[in-house]
């Protein structure tokens, strides 16, 4: 059908596609998300369909034209989910798919093999929302992720879409504004600023032009959260801005998308042009005389053009580099006019805040912050992936009950939050609850929600050393604290994990610290220091133990520590000796080796292949 | 123009509105330095940060940058806080870190009573080690001369002002308002027998038909007859003999 001219068509138009849908037919959802098609999705999807047609099943397989989103499980992909039976199946090959079709597709039995399984317990546990991965979760920005195809702007119909757009419609922009301002949502990109009192002050300002743009330019090392919605669940994002263009007089918009996402490019792409055939996005949309649409900009890869002003410049063909938010760009932002700029996930959150309303969302997290995050869980955790819950979550709930707790039945040590700007808060606080406001009283922040569980091996001063490292590389250089600051605070770092350093070195430090959180240009520079800060905080003693006694208490800082083979547990089965590319482990067959410590490069092979444990750190 | 009353180190000033703090402070006689900031280049500031100050604004105080910072109602500034010169002597360790042999900064360092840096310097022969990295001569270039003849490359601590992959651009005019704009005397212009290099191109220059002198590239005196329609034989004389 072509262009949808009225909200009553659109309502007709949904019920039309509810009257077709056959819920109760068998559906197999592939994951089609980057994960896991890295880890071979495509294949499986293409079995499917093999088998399918072969045998001629008269099933609606969710293959080629309905593969879905991240379901954000990925380190067990590829993931199939099959309904009406909620079972989802993990790490799934080509060659066990004749059997799924079998056993459960025809059968309605679960392949055990393929399911989910507790690290602790060895329980296995089939069904999709049991999991505990998922059970603890609450989906407000990923509500369509692994359930819809994101290239079907029917299957977002169809689960509900465009209704917030419908209701927003009927509703004055001044009164959209006030329940976004009431549902207390904050900026999901990192600031947690209230959306509401963004917008608001954007239309307190007097233009004929107005802005909305949506940042997409996840630079986070080892976030995924937007990446995925932009993937998984575009007609989120776009009926978000339209929502807020209507709400603001907005009549362009823009998302700034870093080109290292090719399938959220993709996804988009197609996304705002199913949106413009069905009127959804450009003139008049849905008769109501209002007129928007969306443009894509690529990002070319630079991580400071994820800040905001960076990303105005960046998004105006200019090169990008912060400016000085002295005047705001609620007041002056994309090419000198009134701009908002909301993040993926915020702008994910508002078509659901309209339809429900602000009760419903503010009903939601904690005081001062409301609704759900979503989280990118990683690290030395069971269970890493995307993961959606209340705020005021404790991090420990975060770990446990849905990370599965630590790797290996290691030590908790700590976690980083916020991306590589964010901090390191330790076990011992674990039980803070997940919240703008706690995060940064901590010294660390939410960020865009990126989550980095470590054990007891790891070396937080090499911690801050590696995301100082990253920050140095993606400093744009403007500023002289953050430019010429952050080089000299990688050196001392740098000596304090080789030995070299004195105690003057921590003294230096906490200097270059307060230098960039006061004098830095934007917030990259001002925030840089909290990787520093939030270690020396916490983890003093592990400073000073490099420092007073050469000595890496976690193992890992290559300078202080020696390998050595203990000779009770050495069995002299050579493997170590064999695997070591330095030929420096010698003795005889069955009898204890011995490591020449001048010739070791400390690379750590003999460790991980010996299966005694008889290699050891001092 | 709208007027609006600022407070800078506790006296009142009647200002312009959105006129910045440095040149309100200037023009009061209250010294605030600065080094990335010529009020004659609109996108010129917000770089060095040698002029933080605290902005006591809406029950909230934080440092900027007083060569950015727009006067408005309400705001009141101090330029000499333990806070302002804490900050102050840091960003200037720094630069001194970058370019130890620069004449400016160390004399700016000096007067912050800073003779030492205590971390790795930068020590090295060309431009690049009395270079802070500022842009103000690409701000000049981009928006008084109009010639984007250089811009700022790289990113981090290499960036730096360069023509195009650092070879001869076919844009520069040779006027040397880079080097004149320069806060640190980092771009190298040489002239000799009647030919001005800078930005690795050699100039031809026009000489004054009474004296003699060399004193405009003759590429300047193309861009500014293609520019504005002047006689060119305006050019024949130096501006002492006009």
């Amino acid at each position: 059908m072509g262009a949808i001219k009225s909200v009553e068509q659109l309502e007709a138009y949904r019920r039309e596609l509810a009257a077709a849908a056959r819920p109760e037919l068998p559906t197999v959802l592939v994951c089609f998300g980057t994960g896991c098609q890295a880890n071979g999705a495509r294949p499986v999807a293409e079995a499917f369909m093999d088998v399918i047609k072969e045998q001629g099943l008269e099933i609606d397989v969710n293959v080629g034209i309905k593969t879905t989103g991240c379901h954000g499980y990925c380190e067990n992909g590829p993931l199939v989910a099959l309904r009406p039976q909620d079972i989802l199946y993990l790490k799934v090959k080509p060659e066990d798919v004749p059997e799924i079709v079998e056993e459960t597709v025809k059968g309605g039995r679960v392949v055990e093999r393929l399911v989910y399984r507790d690290k602790a317990t060895g329980e296995a546990v089939a069904r999709y929302s049991e999991i505990p991965f998922y059970r603890h979760q609450q989906r407000i920005a990923l509500r369509h992720i692994g359930t819809i195809d994101p290239a079907s702007i029917d299957d977002y119909i169809l689960a509900g879409g465009y209704a917030g757009l419908t209701k927003a419609l009927a509703m004055k922009p001044d009164d959209i504004i006030s329940e976004v301002e009431r549902s207390g949502l904050r900026g999901r990109g990192g600031g947690g600023f209230p959306a509401g009192t963004k917008w608001r002050s954007c239309v307190a300002v007097e233009s004929d032009v107005r802005y909305v743009l949506c940042n997409g330019d996840e630079g986070d090392p080892g976030a995924f959260m937007d990446r995925s919605i932009m993937e998984g669940d575009p007609h989120s994002v776009i009926e978000g801005m339209i929502i807020g263009a209507y709400a603001l007089g907005s009549h362009q918009g823009y998302i700034y998308v870093r080109d290292e996402y090719p399938l959220a490019i993709r996804n988009l792409t197609a996304a705002l042009e199913a949106a413009r055939e069905k009127g959804l996005l450009g003139e008049d949309i849905l008769g109501s005389g209002f007129s928007f649409d969306i443009k894509i900009s690529r990002g070319g890869g630079a991580f400071v053009c994820g800040e905001s002003s960076a990303l105005m410049r960046s998004v105006a063909g200019e090169v990008g580099e912060p400016r000085a938010k002295y005047i705001r760009s609620v007041e002056r932002g994309l090419y000198d006019k009134p701009t908002v700029l909301n993040n993926v996930e915020t702008w994910a959150n508002v078509p659901e805040i309209i339809l429900k309303g602000a009760d419903w969302y503010a009903s939601i997290g904690t005081e001062g912050s409301k609704g759900t995050k979503v989280f990118s869980l990683v690290g030395k955790v069971n269970n890493t992936g995307l993961v959606e819950v209340p705020m005021g979550i404790s991090i420990r709930e975060l770990v446990e009950n849905i990370g599965g707790g630590i790797l290996g039945g290691k030590e908790f040590k700590a976690v980083q939050t916020g991306g590589p700007s964010g901090g390191c808060i330790p076990e011992r606080l674990a039980d803070l609850p997940i919240d703008f406001d706690s995060l940064t009283e901590a010294g660390s922040m939410m960020g865009s929600g990126g989550i980095i569980v470590m054990d007891e091996d790891t070396c937080m001063v090499d911690v801050a050393r590696y995301f100082t490292g990253f920050l140095v590389e993606e400093s744009c250089g403007k500023c002289t604290p953050c430019r010429d600051g952050l080089p000299r605070m990688l050196d001392l770092l740098t000596e304090i994990t080789e030995g070299c350093g004195g105690e003057e070195h921590l003294a230096m430090l906490e200097g270059l610290c307060d230098l960039l959180t006061w004098g830095a240009l934007c917030g990259l520079g001002t925030s840089a220091a909290n990787p520093v800060l939030s270690t020396i905080k916490y983890f003093r003693d592990e400073y000073e133990a490099h420092i007073r006694d050469k000595r890496c208490p976690a193992g890992v800082c290559k300078a202080l520590i020696t390998y050595h083979i203990d000779p009770e547990a050495c069995t002299g089965c050579r493997l170590c000796a064999k695997n070591c590319p330095q030929e420096c482990i010698t003795g005889k067959r069955k009898e204890p080796h011995t490591i020449d410590a001048d010739k070791c490069i400390k690379c750590g092979v003999c460790k991980d292949v010996c299966t005694f444990d008889a290699v050891r750190i001092s | 123009m709208e007027k609006v009353s600022v407070v800078i180190d506790g006296r009142t000033f009647e200002a312009v509105k959105d006129r910045c703090v440095l040149e309100v402070a200037h023009e009061n006689g209250i010294y605030i330095p600065s080094l990335c900031y010529n009020s004659e280049v609109p996108s010129s500031g917000g770089s060095c940060r040698v002029c933080l100050v605290e902005a006591h604004q809406g029950g909230r105080m934080r440092l900027v940058t007083a060569c950015n910072y727009p006067v408005r109602k309400g705001l009141e500034v101090k330029t000499d806080t333990p806070l302002v010169h804490r900050i102050r002597r840091g960003v200037l360790e720094l630069l001194l870190a970058r370019v130890p042999d620069s004449e400016v900064i160390r004399e700016m360092a000096a007067s912050e009573g800073i003779a030492e840096v205590r971390f790795r310097k930068d020590e090295g022969e060309n431009e690049r080690y009395k270079c802070i990295a500022c842009a103000l001569c690409t701000n000049v270039c981009a928006e008084v001369v109009g010639v984007h003849a250089i811009a700022m490359t790289e990113r981090g601590a290499d960036k730096k002002p360069a023509t195009p992959y650092d070879k001869p651009s076919e844009v520069c005019i040779g006027c040397g308002a880079c080097a004149y704009a320069c806060p640190t005397g980092a771009i190298t212009m040489k002239e000799k027998d009647g030919v001005r290099r800078i930005w690795h191109r050699d100039f031809q220059m026009v000489r004054c038909s009474v004296c003699g002198t060399p004193y405009i590239p003759q590429a300047q005196v193309d861009w500014i007859v293609s520019r504005t329609g002047k006689d060119r034989s305006f050019f024949d004389k130096c501006p002492d003999h006009r």
